[in-house]
């Protein structure tokens, strides 16, 4: 016959009633966080868990990088389109100048929007982004566009002269890590997108104005000349001719490559940026399945235990209350 | 005639004085019944032999007797008990300090750790890549940098620091061990004495097993009981720690005679003690080392040294002790030992100048300086810290300084914003340098780390993985631990209820039977002395007769 002894009842009784009291708590506690999973051993999944997390947290570094970038880019896409239209406007200018049925003084004439386009220009190569130079390489805190002068005239626009300021870091460009293994170049160093404008809008004011530069070929020296006229006619002419070919290779060569390249990395972000997006919410997924609780499974666990613990309390009530006593 | 009236006095007197004493037994039985370790009483009762009795004549017999008293007690069941609650004692103490240092690796809330503050600070240094003038992200990779390090010395301090109160619990233990094995040698020596005139000493015996089953939470042992009702307590290899009427006192040393001049050092760069039996003495001490064989035991002494950790004498590195805790500080030292060397040496940016021996730095900060050797992760030593000059930051230059433990001395090795070096040399001139303020590259290259793998060797310690995978096998294996440490506290508790279960099913008092009992006895007694009352009656008739 097996022994109950009054020990054993109490203890049995007090110890379902307090794992049941436990579970009580462990639910209302998942109900009232959300989470499953707090400490490393509520999981064996904890490694996991830890490993999404700093996937979710990288994610979101990448996506603060890239909306930094991206606006970045399309500021840039703006001032290329303008840089654009400005080189369409001198284009028609210089086709109007090379015809010699103008005098060189309807020539000087049109110089003076050319003037007022090159200036655009450069300021375009000049233009900042937050504070820093868009096109300065690395080297961000230095206008890419020097202003200098010429030996001749001593003043007046014809005097300006815009100098690429090749300083280290004006030819690196900035590049960011959108992902893991994608990194995104940023800016183009400045002589290549505006180099042969400036120079060709450097040439072709300075022509119409009356002005030669030196060298014949290349960026201007700075030493060029008065044009005697009317001897000199025809190698205005010919160098206003020069220009439109300047120009043209200037909008095949540079300006159109790089509103290509600029929408090429545009793209690439976004592509990126949905990927992210993509695997941020499968990450954010199988985190919230790891770690969150179910709030109907624990409410509804909840509801269970506090029924067992009910249970249990009045089962000791009743068996405690039990006594040979009464009947003797 | 034989007088059978008599015969009925005698009888009927005997069966009186049994039913009383049968009583109070009860009564005592009903006393203890809440009492922790009591084992019931029983009185056997037997009848009696009549030593007049003479053959030839009818044999009635001579009423009941009473045999002798006994505990009903099952040495097995006790056994088995006290197996359970060393396993028990064991599962606590590992539980306790698991919940404390699991905390650090908590996975939600406010709560800072170094996975988190990992994440925040290479955030902070990718974004700092893309806009390397700017002074607020410069200012949140030195804030960031410093959290790192912040989170790391606390971690790995909160681990130091429940191995050295662990270790204090060391001595704990053993001293309560050591005052308990005393008592049990005494109540071995009362009970041998009462019992050579051959009465069970009842009480003195339930005493013992109550200071028993104390003595096996804090340590396992076996049981021998020798023929005079001593019980010798023997630890696993042997070692008497009662033996009969004398106990034999464990001690707590840090300098044991065993071990060489420099001893293996704690996580804190203290000592790690160990428990030893000293043969010689006072002054010439010979040490016996019992630390590891009680560790691969029961009781909470167990659990602590399983959670401190056991360093072989001939250790030289904390690290190489074999523990729960040496585990977790492992990693964090091994992370932290990365950060120092190869995360330095990418943030120094390559040798800039081949040509000249050792590393010149490559990388540039907004004043246009170069980072030292412990440019980004430095460590608080007075010494030399780049000990071969080389210009880099490499495990040699960490074990000349004989340093054991860089966690608790890693600091940030910039102050201000501008300190950082987010570039590179742009110029390819070997000695000559050249930094733009808007270059990036150095801090995408340092970004670029998170997703490197290194290898890390320390101690018992060998991974190979991004630092993001180091940490998360730091929060598995603190989950792990806690787990498996939980898991055994869950079964040492079921099989210390089994056990006690059974136990208190075989020895303890059931208030019921005791009751029934009460009635039985009480009943027999009211018939024997109604059959006073006949006896008497039947004299009465007799009387009257004369």
């Amino acid at each position: 016959m097996r022994r109950v002894s009054e020990n054993q009842t109490t203890r049995n009784l007090v110890s379902y009633a307090l794992e049941n009291k436990r579970r009580v708590g462990e639910y209302s506690k998942q109900l009232t966080t959300g989470l499953k999973v707090e400490k490393p051993s509520d999981s064996i999944d904890a490694g996991t868990i830890s490993r999404y997390q700093q996937q979710i947290a990288k994610i979101d570094t990448y996506n603060s990088t890239i909306a930094q970038a991206k606006s970045f880019l399309q500021s840039q896409d703006d001032i290329v389109s303008q840089a654009s239209q400005l080189l369409v406007r001198a284009n028609e200018i210089a086709q109007q100048g090379a015809n010699e049925t103008l005098s060189e003084f309807s020539r000087s004439q049109l110089a003076e929007e050319v003037f007022q386009i090159r200036d655009q220009m450069a300021s375009l190569a000049n233009s900042t982004f937050q504070g820093k130079y868009v096109y300065g390489g690395v080297d961000d805190d230095d206008a890419p566009y020097d202003l200098q002068t010429y030996a001749e005239p001593v003043d007046g626009d014809a005097n300006k002269r815009y100098v690429f300021d090749a300083e280290p870091g004006t030819d690196v460009s900035k590049t960011v890590r959108v992902s893991d293994d994608i990194s995104v170049t940023l800016n183009t160093p400045a002589d290549k997108v505006f180099g042969t404008s400036m120079e060709a809008l450097e040439r072709l004011s300075r022509a119409l104005a009356g002005y030669s530069t030196n060298p014949a070929s290349g960026t201007p020296d700075g030493t060029g000349t008065a044009y005697t006229f009317p001897d000199d006619f025809h190698t205005q002419t010919s160098d206003i001719k020069a220009c439109i070919d300047l120009l043209n290779f200037a909008r095949d060569k540079e300006m159109i490559p790089e509103r290509v390249a600029l929408g090429g990395r545009l793209r690439r972000i976004e592509t990126g940026t949905a990927l992210l997006e993509l695997t941020k919410n499968s990450a954010k997924e199988a985190l919230s399945r790891l770690q969150d609780a179910d709030e109907a499974e624990a409410a509804s666990n909840l509801q269970q235990a506090q029924t067992a613990l009910q249970a249990s309390y009045s089962v000791t009530a009743k068996v405690l209350r039990l006594s040979i006593l009464d009947y003797v | 005639m034989a007088n059978f009236t008599a015969k009925i006095l005698g009888n009927s007197v005997s069966a009186m004085t049994a039913s009383q004493a049968l009583l109070s037994n009860a009564s005592n039985n009903i006393a203890n019944v809440n009492t922790p370790g009591y084992s019931r009483r029983d009185i056997s009762i037997q009848t009696r032999i009549d030593p007049a009795a003479v053959d030839g004549i009818l044999r009635i017999g001579s009423g009941v007797q009473l045999g002798e008293i006994s505990r009903v007690t099952n040495s097995f069941l006790e056994d088995s008990l006290r197996r359970a609650v060393s396993r028990q004692g064991a599962a606590t103490v590992r539980n306790e300090y698991l919940a404390r240092v699991e905390n650090v690796f908590s996975l939600s809330g406010p709560t800072m750790t170094v996975g988190s503050t990992l994440n925040d600070f290479f955030s902070a240094v990718n974004q700092l890549g893309v806009d390397p003038s700017n002074l607020d992200l410069r200012l949140n990779v030195l804030q960031k940098g410093e959290d790192l390090v912040g989170t790391i010395r606390s971690t790995f301090q909160e681990i130091a620091n429940s191995q050295n109160e662990l270790d204090k619990r060391v001595s704990m233990e053993v001293g309560s061990i050591n005052s308990i094995t005393k008592e049990v040698a005494h109540l071995n020596s009362v009970i041998a004495q009462r019992e050579s005139v051959g009465v069970t000493a009842t009480d003195e015996r339930d005493q013992r097993d109550t200071v028993l089953s104390k003595l096996a939470e804090k340590i396992s042992f076996n049981i021998v009981e020798t023929p005079n009702g001593m019980v010798n307590c023997v630890l696993e290899n042997g070692f008497p720690l009662v033996n009969q009427e004398t106990s034999r006192d464990l001690s707590v040393t840090a300098t044991p005679t065993f071990g060489g001049a420099t001893m293996p050092r704690s996580l804190s760069d203290s000592v790690l003690s160990y428990v030893v039996y000293n043969f010689g003495s006072a002054d010439a001490p010979s040490h016996l080392d019992l630390t590891q064989m009680i560790k691969n035991g029961g009781g909470s002494l167990a659990g602590v040294l399983q959670m401190r950790g056991y360093a072989d004498p001939s250790n030289t590195s904390p690290y190489e002790a074999d523990g729960d805790l040496v585990a977790l500080a492992t990693r964090i030292e091994a992370l932290t030992r990365n950060l120092i060397t190869e995360v330095n040496q990418v943030y120094r940016g390559g040798d800039e100048d081949p040509v000249t021996a050792g590393v010149q730095p490559r990388a540039g900060d907004l004043n246009g300086n170069t980072p030292d050797v412990f440019g980004l992760f430095d460590f608080d030593f007075s010494g030399v810290k780049d000990s071969d000059g080389d210009g880099a930051a490499t495990a040699t230059d960490l074990a000349a300084t004989g340093l054991h433990t860089f966690s608790n001395l890693l600091k940030l090795g910039i102050s201000s914003p501008d300190q950082f070096a987010a570039a590179r040399d742009l110029d390819p001139t070997p000695g000559s340098l050249e930094f733009a303020t808007g270059d990036g590259s150095n801090a995408q290259a340092l970004a670029g780390l998170r997703t490197d793998a290194f290898s890390y060797s320390l101690g018992a310690l060998s991974f190979t993985g991004t630092f993001d995978e180091l940490y998360n096998s730091a929060v598995s294996t603190a989950g792990n631990m806690k787990s498996a440490a939980q898991l055994e506290s869950d079964v040492a508790n079921a099989s210390y209820m089994t056990a006690s279960s059974k136990r208190d099913e075989f020895s303890s008092v059931n208030l019921d039977e005791e009751f029934a009992n009460v009635i039985k006895y009480q009943k027999a007694f009211q018939a024997s002395a109604r059959m006073i009352k006949t006896a008497s009656e039947i004299i009465d008739v007799i009387v009257s007769l004369i």
